[in-house]
């Protein structure tokens, strides 16, 4: 898993962007407010002025927002709210929604055909297919039970047993949104159970038999296990260790293995399911004549597209915020100066007290055959921040495409200035910070070894997988309770089928935000990529490639460029308004990859999910009082 | 708007929607299994065998997947498609064999696509892992893809042609063949699945010489399950059958090659090639389908001569005046320096002369249907009958001539015949030795050795001039290299058995076999002066026989490029073709004219057979390469692939200069 900046960042750097404010989500919530509240007035009066003439209109306006802030806020009961969403609720059983579990079940039973537990990380494919699939069922459903319940009472004039009643619009609105995420959280419950399930189980497998036991001369016994799933282990059981003994890693996971009487018994597999808790550091690189330099060396390897100014925000839409922001794989240059330097913070001795353990997930490239045999070296040295102070470097071969667990010792050999002794890590090492820093050199000349921020980093802890995998489903928690804020806020004024829609576009609109926010790279930077949709469209048509210059007259062209232009401009700040849905269904990559769903991730999501509900709200509040007042 | 209106607009809704039915019906009705054929679509689908039962293994994951599209299964495949390009980049390869494998359920029949990406994946992914072991795992897993597509798709030979070129191909002839080769013959796991995919690893026909299967010979019974498919009946596609055919027999010669490079130099090889031989005859005897309306068979061109010459020879008795007048007329427009020696005994003519003498004699051929109107009536029948049968064995000839250029089938033939031979495994082991040997820095072993495997390269090579064109001639050029360091030798001794070679090759690289029996026949017949074979030493001297060289030259040098080159379709390749010019031009030769001549004497042998005799160099790169090229269109668009690859090559080649070091 490769992660890109503004994953790192915690809620705080979110939040508010020090030293880029423009680019913060707050300053994004308070335009987003700001643009909301001018806009109602504005349609608000226009509304109203038609219906009322302009001076009666504009009393209905302030008569509107002052029965909110006067009376309607403040006689919102919970108890009526708990009632609503009740009758909300039973509403929603009694269409059958629940047979959306049962779907999802079918699709667990058929995936076994799709899902290959032969592949070479069987974990990760199970976890991001029962998480991708929850994931857009559960909006689906949304989608369908928020948007056509308001629409049909009001239809069937079955609201106005309710209306009649002492309850305030806030209160319906609230009821309903309470009352169907009410209803997706118990689908969504069964649903997490079932995946759980379905991954523990998939993933299972057993090795029945051994093969090729061999006993060494100081009485371990080595052997390997039975092909099972298109892998076999090897397995050592030392002397003394009372006829237990441990397989090697293979994809992913290990076995215990017991002698017993009748021969040997092979556990389950353990390991294949984790969450570990990295901890990142400040990632520097050197070329090769040791100089600093922001990126590493480009070995030429094919990127996905150049644009992706994705998090900018507000920054990006008023065109502030330029250049490509995606972060790729840098290059260390072998048996030079080059290196990658890490900086930790946070290396203490309570929290790593028996060796400092890091993973590794680099990637090697060779500038010449070389000899095929023997892979890539590189080397890990551990400095200190300031002073001349580092431990002998730590050889070992790259092992790509895989994390690579490795424990730093916590005495080792190294140099103190020009004098040779045994450092201890934590004292003669870390600085008072508690920062160290660690270097990663290829040690193989003209070859390369590829590193990103994310791919080293010390892991001081494990979380359990059940708990990872229960913080994922919060995520897609979060984005259903948003689709049905918006499809209760779209079914306030439209109709049930185009409440949907709206809202389908909404989320298509959330879900392809990245690509708009591409193609506006690509336009502002004069990059030959399709451009906006009338281009493509001529392009398709015309069956040109998409990189070759549009070709059509000059003055049809820009014509075609600039409508595009406004076009794609005015995609970008609506998708910039809307969630950005891609960031949160990408909580599952965290937990397929076996990495703990950071806190400040789940954080920035609630937040943002919360911001977006309260915006539904308010819009809904007006709509449903302005058609209060015409009925 | 009444009842009764609304009520009749019903009744039409009702009627136009049972009529549409009628049409739907007709069309798509299943068939019924008991003599029933169905809908039209049915029996179409019958008609042109396209049911999904005839195409191959049937797949319930597929048909559920094609379903869930919704009808929208190329929408849905391409943007798999996308994806599958976009995990690539990012080196998500488990996520991209998922995807990889979801394209494949969409479109089970489009065979493209199974060979685009197990390509993709035995090809270009492979190469992005550091540890060869990985990639061998990775093209395991293209030739698995691949399998797959074969076990769907039993209507497409072409799908397991593909399949043994990668078992051959791939595994025997990337940079990392020595292992890939280990990995494959300790693969059990593979071999088990390949006795389940019916192919008989655990046969004889299977094994190398260790006893463990060889993954030329495994790609060899797969290229036979293809040719199976053809002769029951199955029609190759995308392919030109030559090229389809080609392949299974040659895989025996790369095998014993492949053996004879690890170091198996005894009755093994020599059986390896025996069994080449068979299968390279067996090939030559096989019909195949040419793009004329006719089927031909590679090694029949001496019986269709032949039956050719017999036509002709009557042809000749019914007009037999007419005919002799004819030749007479065309004798007597010989230029002169051919009519000099046309006629005398073939032992009497040099070298140059009789390797013209062919295209002279076709050219005393007279027009025979410009005979025919002042022919005897009586025999105007028959003769008009006999002009149509050299007519159409004309045709014949020249295509199977053109076919055996396409793939250099004699030279293949030869090399069969001469590898089998007891002396060329011991000269091979000579060689092998003397390196082992030259290695371990034992000296006077190695020259001892190198000088006994000479002799017997020298033998062969006289006997079988065409073996000079293969990668094994730039091995022994090498190894002679290297024996010149170990006697610590400049020069190479005037009796040296293989001079002539050791001049070609030190001076261009490479050569061809024409060239070479060129240069033998003209030292032996005292036209030549000797050269050096170290194209920086002292140059090339010409003292003797000035005049003579000069005059041959003249004469003979031109004529067979200017009116007498006889190839018809085989076409020059320029860059094979080696440059007279880009010899060394030696500063100390005695003057100009006398280095000039030389120079063109050594080419005017070939240069009028340059068609034909560079044919055979550039042929065996090309059926490689070429067939590689196709195989690798894919390849355009991998970045890393290709460019390690070429990076990687000439690097490997600088290591093992060093290692010789010769220049010093």
């Amino acid at each position: 898993m490769t992660l890109q900046s503004e994953d790192f960042w915690s809620y705080y750097e979110w939040l508010m962007r020090p030293g880029d404010f423009l680019e913060s989500a707050f300053m994004q919530g308070v335009v987003l407010f700001v643009l909301a509240i001018i806009l109602g007035l504005l349609v608000g009066y226009i509304v109203s002025a038609t219906r009322y003439g302009p001076s009666e209109g504009f009393y209905a306006v302030a008569r509107a927002i002052r029965d909110l802030v006067r009376f309607d806020l403040p006689g919102t009961s919970a108890s009526r709210v708990v009632a609503l969403g009740r009758l909300a609720f039973k509403e929603a059983i009694r269409r059958r929604v629940l047979f959306v579990v049962g779907l999802f079940l079918v699709v667990l039973l058929l995936a076994g055909w799709y899902l290959n537990p032969e592949s070479d990380d069987p974990a990760r494919l199970y976890i991001s297919f029962v998480l991708t699939a929850t994931n857009y069922l559960i909006l689906a459903l949304a989608l369908f039970i928020s948007a056509f319940s308001l629409p049909a009472d009001i239809k069937g004039k079955t609201i106005y047993s309710i209306v009649t009643k002492p309850v305030r619009p806030t209160e319906i609105i609230l009821g309903r949104m309470l009352g169907f995420v009410a209803v997706g959280t118990v689908m969504l419950i069964p649903m997490g159970l079932a995946s759980f399930l379905f991954v523990t189980r998939g993933l299972r497998h057993s090795h029945i038999e051994v093969v090729d036991v061999r006993e060494n001369a100081d009485g371990s016994l080595v052997g390997e296990t039975d092909y099972v799933r298109n892998h076999k282990h090897t397995f050592t059981i030392e002397a003394d260790a009372d006829g237990r003994g441990l397989t090697d890693v293979v994809r992913g996971h290990r076995h215990v293995v017991t002698k017993t009487d009748k021969g040997f018994d092979i556990g389950p597999p353990i390991g294949a399911l984790r969450a570990r808790v990295p901890s990142y550091g400040e990632i520097q690189f050197f070329d090769r004549a040791g100089n600093e330099k922001l990126e590493g060396v480009d070995i030429g390897n094919e990127r996905i597209a150049e644009g992706g100014y994705g998090s900018a925000g507000i920054a990006r839409v008023i065109g502030l915020s330029r250049g490509s922001r995606k972060v790729n794989h840098g290059y260390v240059e072998g048996g030079t100066l080059g290196a990658a330097e890490f900086t930790f913070s946070d290396v203490t001795d309570s929290k790593y007290p028996d060796g400092i353990p890091i993973d590794l997930s680099l990637r090697a490239y060779r500038s010449y055959k070389g000899d095929i045999e023997s892979g890539i070296r590189g080397s890990i040295t551990m400095r200190h921040p300031t002073n001349n102070i580092e431990s002998n470097p730590i050889a070992f071969v790259v092992d790509e495409y895989e994390v690579d667990e490795k424990i730093l010792p916590l005495q080792i050999e190294g140099t103190d200035n020009n004098e040779t002794r045994v450092l201890n890590v934590f004292e003669d090492l870390v600085d008072e910070n508690n920062k160290i820093k660690i270097v990663i050199r290829c040690l193989d000349r003209s070859q390369y070894l590829g590193v990103t921020k994310s791919s080293v980093y010390l892991r001081p802890a494990e979380n359990s997988f059940g708990w990872n995998l229960t913080k994922a489903y919060f995520s897609i928690w979060l984005q259903m309770t948003m689709v049905i804020a918006f499809g209760v806020m779209f079914s306030t004024f439209l109709s049930g089928p185009v409440a949907m829609v709206a809202t389908f576009v909404c989320v298509l609109l959330g879900f392809s935000a990245e690509q708009v926010y591409d193609t506006r790279h690509f336009i502002d930077s004069n990059i030959e990529r399709g451009g906006g949709p009338i281009e493509s469209m001529v392009r398709l048509l015309k069956q040109d490639a998409m990189t070759t210059q549009l070709d059509v007259e000059n003055v049809t062209a820009n014509v075609i460029k600039t409508v595009d232009a406004g076009i794609v401009y005015a995609l970008d700040a609506i998708a910039t308004a809307l969630p950005n849905l891609p960031k949160m269904v990408g909580t599952a990559e965290y937990a397929a990859s076996g990495f703990d769903i950071f806190g400040a991730l789940v954080l920035r999501h609630a937040t943002a999910t919360f911001g977006y509900i309260l915006l539904a709200f308010v819009i809904s509040y007006f709509f449903l009082k302005s058609r209060e007042i015409a009925a | 708007m009444n009842q009764s209106s609304t009520l009749t607009r019903k009744i039409v809704y009702l009627l136009v929607l049972l009529a549409m039915l009628f049409p739907l019906y007709l069309l798509g009705q299943p068939a019924g299994g008991s003599g029933n054929a169905g809908g039209s679509l049915s029996q179409m689908r019958l008609e042109f065998n396209i049911a999904e039962s005839d195409l191959g293994e049937i797949s319930p994951a597929s048909e559920t997947m094609k379903l869930a599209s919704l009808g929208l299964r190329g929408v849905a495949a391409t943007l798999l498609w996308n994806r599958a390009h976009r995990y690539r980049v990012q080196h998500e390869w488990d996520r991209l064999k998922a995807t990889l494998n979801n394209i494949a359920l969409l479109q089970p029949h489009f065979d493209k696509v199974w060979e685009h990406q197990a390509h993709n994946l035995a090809y270009n992914v492979s190469t992005e892992f550091d540890d060869y072991r990985q990639r061998y795992a990775m093209v395991r897993e293209g030739t698995e893809f691949l399998t797959r597509g074969v076990r769907q798709n039993t209507n497409a030979p072409r799908l397991v042609w593909y399949t043994g070129w990668f078992y051959g191909a791939k595994l025997g002839m990337s940079d990392e063949k020595t292992q890939y080769r280990r990995l494959f013959a300790d693969d059990e796991v593979l071999h088990e699945e390949l006795i389940n995919e019916g192919i008989a690893v655990d046969s004889p026909e299977a094994r190398g010489p260790l006893g463990k299967p060889d993954n030329w010979l495994v790609g060899r019974l797969w290229l036979n399950y293809g040719y199976d498919l053809v002769d029951n009946g199955i029609r190759i596609r995308r392919q030109t059958p030559l090229n389809f055919f080609e392949t299974g027999p040659k895989w025996r010669f790369k095998h014993a090659e492949a053996i004879e490079r690890e170091g198996i130099l005894d009755e093994s090889a020599q059986n390896a090639w025996q069994m080449a031989a068979e299968d390279w005859a067996a090939f030559g005897n096989r019909s195949i389908e040419t793009t004329s309306p006719f089927t031909i068979k590679l090694d029949e061109i001496e019986l269709l001569q032949e039956k050719r010459e017999e036509n002709v020879a009557r042809f000749r008795e019914l007009t037999k005046e007419l005919y002799d007048a004819e030749r007479d007329r065309l004798i007597s427009e010989l230029p002169d320096e051919i009519k000099e020696f046309w006629q005398k005994p073939e032992s009497e003519m040099n070298y140059q002369q009789r390797e013209l003498m062919p295209s002279i004699l076709r050219g005393l051929e007279p027009n025979f249907a410009k005979l025919i109107p002042k022919s005897d009536p009586s025999v105007r029948l028959e003769a008009v009958n006999l002009v149509g049968a050299i007519a159409d064995l004309d045709q014949r000839i020249n295509k199977t001539e053109g076919y055996r250029a396409q793939i250099n089938y004699p030279y293949w033939k030869t090399l069969a015949q001469a590898e089998q031979e007891r002396r060329t495994v011991e000269a091979r082991r000579l060689i092998y030795e003397a390196e082992k040997a030259n290695a371990a820095a034992e000296l006077d072993k190695a020259i001892e050795l190198y000088e006994d495997a000479f002799e017997i390269w020298a033998e062969i090579l006289d006997e079988y001039p065409v073996l000079v064109i293969d990668d094994s001639a730039e091995d022994l050029f090498e190894s002679i290299r290297r024996y010149m360091v170990a006697i610590d030798s400049q020069d190479l001794p005037e009796d040296f058995p293989l001079r002539e070679f050791a001049e070609l090759m030190g001076q261009y690289g490479r050569m061809n076999a024409l060239q070479y029996e060129a240069l033998r026949a003209m030292r032996e017949e005292g036209l030549l002066p000797g050269m050096n074979p170290n194209p920086d030493g002292e140059g090339q001297t010409g003292e003797s026989d000035e005049g003579d060289a000069g005059s041959t030259d003249g004469s003979t040098g031109e004529a067979p490029d200017s009116d007498a080159a006889p190839e018809p379709d085989a076409a020059p390749e320029p860059d094979a073709a080696p440059e007279p010019d880009a010899a060394p031009e030696p500063d100390a030769a005695p003057g100009p004219g006398v280095e000039n001549e030389t120079d063109q004497s050594t080419e005017g042998g070939a240069a009028g057979e340059d068609a034909a005799s560079e044919e055979a160099p550039s042929e065996v790169t090309e059926t490689e390469s070429g067939e590689s090229a196709d195989a690798t269109t894919t390849e355009a668009n991998t970045t890393k692939d290709g460019g390690e690859e070429a990076e990687s090559d000439p690097a490997a080649k600088a290591t093992e200069g060093e290692g010789s070091s010769v220049d010093e």
